[in-house]
């Protein structure tokens, strides 16, 4: 399939990309691996008039270390997520996570920031920085601002950059060494997409889970928290069956998708035993 | 995919009735729509639909099939097919009116219906947005009633508000002018006719008359048809014949009373906004009380059944399909030059 005509521009600097944005009005959209906005275009699902590549900025691109987080550009590649030495010791989860993502080629084009930005509620990272409380840094007209990852995602495929505003990176905490972490994904082949994913990350001490933060993928419009398995499994035995027994709610408050794949129904069942795997993969039993 | 809503109007049950059934008022708090026609019980529109990066444009009918003035229950049955694909869309939407004093509670039942790509994409979007979509509705439509003066006189409606406040209306028509024809998406046979005929922008376009557009080469009348209805889109029209100045045609705008509401979150389309704009500055524009009373008779021309965009394969192709016709054009000459010959001989056997 042929998309429809755009316009093509390539910024040298994020400044210039803003307003190259901010120039283009409601039509311009920002590119940068493409892997969800060309199957877009090509399907003639979107017809952007503008499209600003900032896939050739170095400054959105790479980790870096200020101390108690991790900065970490918006063009970074699920390939160099999966292989980033101070991901991989301070924030696992992303890496774990990003690993998962459709097909090696996907992950060598595709970037953290697209990924974040598209807000598709089945892909793998929303989920992952809204459990990491992560703030999604956007730059726009206006200059910085920082986003709660939880108030980034509005809506299926809408998030909350207004006209003009890219986002530039995310700033994680750093896990220290006792918590565990885990993404458990369901698909029906390896590159789909999940049909439900958890993300579970867990505190440990004294044999019992001091705290616990669980992100849900696909089960809603929007990534979720599991508050309510997050609350069962603060202060519960650190053991097979008290975790399961606090993921029985995963579901709750939930308003998963039906689609081909599956049934809210079924992915409510999902939820619950993804959760619960997660939980112990995270707690280490 | 059934979906389930409900909203309060703040007035009574008669007059919700009624404004309910005025699908040229109602029809601006949906967001997205515009109207093409209203004719009888037929309505003829279009819905734009925005999902993040995700658009889709319906065209199509709509028919009121149930009007129970006893029970206060309106049906309306939609159908609408994708105006760049192949995918359709079939709404069946019945609306219960429920009367508490100067409340009314409206009930609408939707049944939603969607094939084509973007029910295959997106593991359910329109799910999402045909819920996102009567939400909005309703809230606009709230807010429309809420505006408007408690009583019904009809002068209320006449009032133009809006006139004297659009310093920005011509700038803008100016700004369109200057635009490109690239704006409208025309086909792309559609859109290199008209630049070989030096036409670059709407301005351009809208200097022109139907007739003189039709002596374009390879422009007939769907493209004509398709030019018109997207200029209509943007509140353009082709020059009148005669008439040198740039001539609008008195295209009316679905809203016409002017009290769309003014709260109309995120949704409410560009095009109603600039079709009100242009209307309030367009002198040709018809007196208002006569389209209040004759809804019925006012029909746009320029729509027409939505257009599949069928791939212009000289566009696309070009020599590769030129080459390809090089044998039927070479054997078409050899049958030519063996009936001239045969003829030849004829006539000299003759004499």
């Amino acid at each position: 399939m042929i998309p429809a005509k755009f316009d093509y521009v390539r910024p040298a600097s994020i400044e210039d990309a803003v307003s190259a944005l901010a120039s283009g009005g409601d039509d311009a959209k920002p590119i940068a691996g493409g892997q969800s906005l060309l199957p877009l275009l090509r399907l003639r699902l979107a017809y952007p008039s503008l499209l600003v590549d900032v896939g050739a900025l170095d400054d959105l691109r790479g980790v870096t270390d200020t101390g108690d987080h991790l900065l970490i550009g918006a063009g970074t590649t699920h390939y160099q997520l999966v292989h980033d030495p101070l991901i991989a010791q301070h924030c696992g989860l992303i890496a774990e996570a990003a690993a998962t993502v459709a097909d090696p080629a996907v992950r060598h084009r595709g970037t953290l920031g697209g990924s974040i930005a598209h807000a598709d509620p089945a892909g793998d990272l929303p989920a992952v920085v809204v459990a990491l409380d992560a703030a999604l840094i956007a730059r726009g007209p206006g200059g910085e601002r920082e986003i709660a990852a939880r108030d980034f995602f509005l809506d299926y495929l809408t998030n909350s950059l207004g006209p003009g505003e890219i986002l530039t990176g995310i700033r994680v905490r750093k896990l220290g060494t006792d918590w565990g972490y885990r993404y458990e994904k369901f698909h029906r082949t390896a590159q789909a997409w999940a049909i439900v994913g958890v993300a579970a990350l867990v505190r440990r001490s004294n044999g019992q889970v001091a705290e616990a933060r669980v992100g849900l993928t696909n089960m809603g419009s929007v990534p979720i928290r599991a508050a309510s398995v997050e609350a069962a499994a603060t202060g519960a035995q650190a053991s097979s069956a008290a975790l399961r027994a606090a993921a029985a709610s995963a579901a709750d408050g939930t308003q998963p998708p039906a689609d081909l794949h599956g049934a809210p129904d079924y992915r409510r069942h999902l939820a619950q035993v993804l959760t619960g795997r997660a939980l112990k993969a995270a707690a280490g039993v | 995919m059934e979906l389930e809503h409900s909203f309060t109007v703040p007035v009574p049950e008669e007059r919700a009735w009624e404004v309910l059934l005025d699908v040229e008022r109602v029809a601006p708090c949906m967001p997205g729509a515009t109207l093409d026609s209203v004719n009888g019980d037929e309505i003829k529109g279009r819905i734009k639909v925005k999902v993040g990066p995700i658009q889709m444009t319906y065209a199509g009918t709509a028919k009121f099939t149930e009007r129970d003035p006893a029970n206060h229950v309106i049906t309306l049955e939609a159908s609408g097919k994708e105006t760049r694909g192949a995918g359709t869309a079939s709404a069946s939407v019945r609306s219960q009116l429920e009367g508490a004093g100067n409340q009314t509670n409206v009930v609408v039942r939707t049944s939603l219906n969607v094939t084509g790509k973007p029910a295959q994409f997106g593991r359910g979007v329109l799910a999402e947005v045909g819920g996102r979509l009567i939400g909005i509705f309703a809230e606009n439509l709230a807010a429309m009633l809420a505006a408007e003066p408690a009583a019904p006189a009809p002068a209320a409606d006449t009032a133009e508000p809006a006139n004297t406040t659009e310093p920005a209306a011509p700038a803008e028509s100016a700004q369109d002018q200057a635009l490109p024809i690239d704006v409208l998406n025309l086909s792309s046979r559609a859109w290199s006719s008209l630049r070989q005929d030096g036409i670059q922008t709407l301005g351009d376009l809208t200097k022109r008359t139907e007739q003189q557009l039709r002596a374009i080469e390879n422009i007939g009348p769907a493209s004509l048809a398709d030019i018109k209805s997207k200029l209509a889109d943007r509140g353009l029209g082709l020059a009148e014949p005669g008439d040198k100045s740039v001539a609008r045609v008195p295209t009316v705008p679905a809203d016409v009373n002017g009290s769309r509401p003014a709260v109309g979150r995120h949704a409410v389309p560009s095009e109603t906004d600039s079709d009100e704009d242009l209307a309030e500055v367009t002198p040709l524009r018809p007196a208002r009380h006569e389209t209040v009373e004759a809804p019925a008779k006012r029909e746009r021309a320029a729509w027409q059944p939505p257009e599949n965009e069928a791939i212009d394969l000289l566009g696309v192709a070009g020599l590769p399909v030129l080459k390809r016709a090089v044998p039927a054009a070479a054997a078409f000459v050899a049958v030519l030059l063996v009936l001239l010959g045969v003829r030849r001989r004829r006539r000299n056997r003759r004499r």
